[in-house]
């Protein structure tokens, strides 16, 4: 649910980091607090078991700036990956305008990604989202592991983009992929602010 | 249901005069995904988006707790601090219900903050729009060349 007030000029949006366990969601959200100048971010708050494991969400908010004259903002926010916080995925999930799906590329986890993008379609479906019509973008992450431990980009594609939203490439530990990750989720969600549409 | 939800500014006066009368320090009226729609008393807006992911996270947790042990939501809550309380309360209106975080310090009390939370909540109920309106387009359609140069400026590309 964007927040558009006219009166003050500012615009407010929820994107969710979502994807099965370790895939990196929480990873995406460091490297972008680490990238951010201090007056444009907020504080990053984790929510983490003492393992480090995301239990309840990341946060971070981002200023980013000034678009069409209204003030930008976006809340970043991950959902713990791990199939028994489905609760908490839900309730994360609850009011967001744009996805991204961070896959794990290690052929191993290829089960996984399916399992948690069929997660995405249930919960949004149950909280009455047609997911056709969510802005979603899918990041392929750990594309820099060995080749043989990887799947590769157009076989990950086959295997979860069967709605052909735009996909990158990631390495989010040291940064490529990250930023035009973002930069694609951007588009999505504003272009709906530019048309209007309820996308109900 | 994603709508882009258009403020109108009808809680910033409710929620400034409540913040007044019971002697508030800070206090936010939020949406349950944890959209800020009116606060007062914080002075970095970043920090209020902050506040309004973690508040809507205890009530989140506080509606299925209840759920799992009463068999109906905690709504409300509190926590006495020696220096400062917190008072987080569902709001109900007629498009749903809203989350208010309030925080005050031995300038008023928790009998003061729920007296005058329940006029907060008669005031909202009225004021508060039966239902969304249409949303108008809200940026131009060539938005992406400054979203681009804000993006590259962000990440220190620009």
């Amino acid at each position: 649910m964007s927040l558009v007030n006219y009166a003050t000029r500012e615009i407010t949006c929820k994107i969710v980091y979502y994807g099965p366990g370790r895939s990196g969601k929480t990873t995406n959200l460091h490297y972008i607090y680490g990238q951010v100048p201090g007056d444009r971010k907020g504080q990053m708050v984790s929510l983490a078991t003492q393992t480090d494991r995301t239990l309840f969400f990341d946060f971070l908010p981002i200023d980013l700036g000034t678009i069409s004259g209204f003030t930008t903002r976006f809340q970043l926010y991950t959902v713990p990956g791990q199939v028994y916080y489905q609760t908490t995925r839900k309730l994360v999930l609850q009011g967001a305008d744009g996805v991204v799906f961070v896959a794990d590329s290690q052929a191993r986890q290829l089960e996984e990604n399916i399992e948690s993008m069929q997660d995405l379609h249930a919960n949004l479906a149950e909280q009455g989202v047609d997911a056709r019509t969510m802005p979603l973008v899918i990041q392929y992450n750990k594309q820099d592991l060995p080749s043989e431990m990887v799947t590769s980009v157009v076989e990950l594609d086959e295997a979860l983009n069967f709605r052909g939203v735009p996909s990158f490439a990631a390495d989010a530990l040291h940064g490529p992929g990250v930023f035009e990750t973002l930069r694609g989720i951007s588009e999505q969600v504003l272009r709906r602010l530019s048309t209007g549409s309820q996308g109900r | 249901m994603i709508r882009h939800s258009v403020m109108v500014g009808w809680a910033d006066a409710p929620v400034k005069r409540y913040v007044d009368d019971a002697r508030l320090q800070l206090s936010v009226l939020m949406h349950p995904s944890g959209q800020v729609l009116a606060q007062h008393g914080f002075q970095r807006k970043l920090d209020v988006q902050t506040a309004c992911a973690l508040s809507a996270a205890i009530n989140a947790t506080a509606v299925q707790l209840g759920l799992l042990i009463d068999g109906a939501p905690f709504t409300d809550l509190h926590y006495a601090g020696t220096l400062r309380q917190l008072y987080l309360a569902q709001i109900p209106i007629a498009t749903g219900t809203l989350v208010l975080l309030s925080v005050f310090d031995e300038e008023s009390s928790l009998g003061i903050v729920q007296l005058y939370l329940d006029e907060l909540r008669s005031t909202l109920a009225t004021t508060a729009p039966a239902e969304q309106p249409d949303s108008p387009p809200a940026l131009a359609e060539d938005f992406e060349r400054e979203l681009n140069t804000n993006l590259a400026a962000l990440f220190g590309r620009g």
